[in-house]
């Protein structure tokens, strides 16, 4: 199998500004791999290094073994689609399409063949002779898509393709794109800063953050086990407690504030001070006065009903803003969701979660010692 | 000012300002055109409609060997400056767009020097240099070219690099990532996509070559190197007949068809409010 990238300590600097911080990544082959994050966070800059775009400070891109770091754009068998797509505005469509297929050395005719051939697979057929600026946003999309694919690259590179398309346009694009990549079977790497887009389309997503690489794993886990806090924040609307933990392997005993709570989730091992999180849907509002193990009393200070949900605000004893998501199931809710409802909120301990501090840059590693949740082990 | 009191009327007292304004930078203009068809000698007394002073049998542009010889050279200067500035101007602004070390900012500054340097100053300095540095140079057509060229080269070079900001570098890093080596990059991308800069610069170089005369007649030879506009000014004062006017009608019409293309070219490639701005700088 071919397409497989291996980032070895890759490091960018732009003067003193370190854009992307020694990170190690393996991209497997035919994988959709998808660098997630917000802006600033080098997931553009690590894209552009692969490309060859930008030169490496340090580390190494490997590429089906070998390491290409060092190789100019125009010798690597990878191709972008970028963020505004970057259609040659002097050229037809088919003459975009064509234009790299005169480096791999086929003649007229099967050029010719080639792009007849891709335009029919990204739906384009008879577009042939317009130019990119008659052509709507969602087909300049996919003629990026072909004029980089026509090459059979190793990897194709996707820079925020579908940032500049409307909501409606971008769900139908993305089923397209995630389908393309499983025909095809290459390597699809991928960034955005849409959490959404990059659970519904990756086989794997990296969260990156400040340079660093905070998780790697399949969407289903990096969303339900996110292992640190700017994971579970960034990945939808968590609620994070700070808590100290009494870990003991296979649960956690958690105090928030003077409240104590059992934790099955996360790092369980940890002592000292961490974050706790639950997802608002993991919430569960109970009848004023309801008793039991992790629960604790509270006051809905905002209700919104959202259609197929309600999205509740609760302040709960000890000053803590939580928030909660009521399924509109259609049975009548345990709870009055109106502002100032007493209410006991239950946080069960197989959705309350232990998370690790995020990554530290090497230099801080000395005032490490004194934090014991940097030391836990991973999971 | 009524519009000071009434922000939503119209402002009538602009307009009027306006309306004058046109008017008074036009009709000098008209009336030195209108006596290029006097059909007297005078070049005040109207005395009827006529073409004698292009094309008639003495004294006109076309039998004039003074008038003609002028026009000629100012021709042949204007093209070797398209032909050198454009081509440099080119190079030096793709060169300066992907400097990225230090000095960077200094060498702007340094290029856009000749436009704010006063031409009477640039002339003395250029005359010195011929006479004193390059005498193997001498004064004449060469010593005139250079001088030209080293002013309109600043012109080309503001045009062309504002094209290429506008363009940025993500069509090279296309062109690159679909396989074309650094020389496809420029000759199959970003020339053609700065094609409408060029041709501006051109028509900007070669206007701007036409209307000189200070560091064309600072540096000129002899006769033979006399432009049009040197020859206007030496004969204003002698004994001008509407020959004058017929000859300056004619450069005036070779500049303003000049950037009349250079501006629909522009326009129909590169969008309306770059276009604006290239007009703007070759006023």
């Amino acid at each position: 199998m071919e397409g497989e990238i291996q980032l070895e300590g890759l490091t960018k600097r732009f003067d003193d500004v370190v854009a992307v911080d020694a990170i190690d990544l393996h991209m497997p082959s035919a994988e959709f791999f998808t660098l997630l994050g917000p802006s600033g966070c080098g997931k553009t800059t690590t894209l552009r290094m692969i490309a060859g775009f930008e030169q490496p400070t340090s580390g190494r891109i490997v590429l089906d073994g070998t390491d290409v770091a060092q190789v100019p754009p125009h010798k690597r068998n990878v191709n972008t689609v970028f963020q505004s797509y970057a259609l040659f505005p002097h050229l037809d469509v088919a003459a975009n399409v064509a234009f790299g297929l005169k480096y791999q050395g086929f003649n007229k005719e099967e050029r010719q063949r080639k792009v007849r051939g891709i335009l029919e697979l990204v739906r384009l057929k008879g577009f042939e002779n317009r130019k990119p600026s008659q052509l709507s946003g969602g087909q300049q999309q996919r003629v990026a898509l072909a004029r980089a694919l026509v090459l059979t690259p190793r990897v194709l590179l996707l820079d925020e393709p579908l940032g500049a398309l409307d909501a409606r346009l971008r769900k139908e694009l993305q089923v397209e794109l995630k389908a393309i990549q499983h025909d095809i079977g290459i390597t699809f790497v991928f960034v955005t800063h849409d959490q959404e887009e990059a659970l519904t389309m990756s086989d794997r997503v990296a969260v990156m953050n400040d340079g660093r690489v905070e998780q790697a794993a399949s969407p289903r886990e990096v969303y339900e086990e996110p292992r640190t806090s700017f994971v579970a924040d960034f990945l939808g609307v968590s609620n994070l407690l700070d808590a100290t933990a009494q870990g003991d392997g296979a649960a956690c005993s958690l105090s928030v504030g003077d409240r104590a709570f059992r934790a099955e989730q996360g790092a369980t091992r940890v002592r000292g001070d961490v974050k706790a999180m639950i997802r608002p849907e993991r919430i569960e509002l109970e009848a004023h006065g309801a008793g039991g193990d992790n629960r604790l009393p509270g006051m809905i200070e905002r209700a919104v009903f959202l259609g197929g949900s309600h999205e509740v605000h609760i302040r709960v004893l000890g000053g803590e803003l939580l928030k909660a998501t009521v399924p509109n199931d259609g049975r009548p809710p345990a709870v009055v969701l109106e502002e100032g409802s007493p209410v006991t909120v239950h946080l069960p301990a197989d959705g309350l979660r232990v998370l690790e501090p995020s990554p530290q840059p090497p230099e801080s590693t000395a005032d490490a010692a004194d934090r014991p949740v940097s030391t836990a082990p991973s999971m | 000012m009524s519009w000071l009191r009434n922000p939503w009327g119209k402002p009538r007292g602009l307009l009027v300002v306006t309306a004058l304004y046109i008017l008074w930078s036009i009709v000098p203009v008209a009336i030195a055109i209108l006596f290029a068809f006097n059909d007297g000698r005078s070049r005040t007394t109207w005395q009827g409609f006529s073409f004698r002073w292009f094309t008639g049998s003495s004294g006109s542009v076309v039998h004039d060997p003074a008038l003609q010889g002028a026009l000629k050279h100012t021709l042949l200067l204007a093209v070797i400056c398209v032909g050198v500035a454009v081509p440099l101007g080119v190079a030096l602004a793709l060169g300066l767009q992907r400097w990225r070390g230090r000095g960077g900012g200094t060498i702007n500054t340094v290029m856009l020097l000749p436009l704010v340097t006063p031409e009477i100053v640039m002339g003395v300095a250029l005359l010195l240099l011929f006479l004193r540095v390059f005498p193997g140079i001498g004064l004449g057509t060469e010593a005139q070219a250079i001088g030209q060229i080293t002013f309109t080269l600043s012109y080309v070079v503001v045009i062309v690099r504002g094209r290429l900001v506008s363009i940025g570098r993500e069509y090279e890093e296309a062109a690159a990532d679909l396989g074309a080596p650094p020389h496809d990059q420029l000759m199959r991308v970003v020339l053609p996509l700065l094609a409408p800069a060029i041709v501006a610069s051109a028509a900007v170089a070669f206007a701007l070559s036409i209307d000189d005369f200070v560091v064309t007649q600072y540096l000129s030879g002899d006769a033979s190197t006399t432009t049009v506009s040197m020859l206007l000014y030496s004969s204003a004062r002698g004994a001008p007949t509407p020959a004058l006017n017929a000859i300056a009608t004619v450069a005036l019409l070779i500049t303003l068809a000049t950037l009349a293309l250079a501006f629909v070219v522009y326009r129909r490639f590169a969008g309306g409010r770059e276009a604006t701005a290239v007009a703007a700088l070759e006023v």
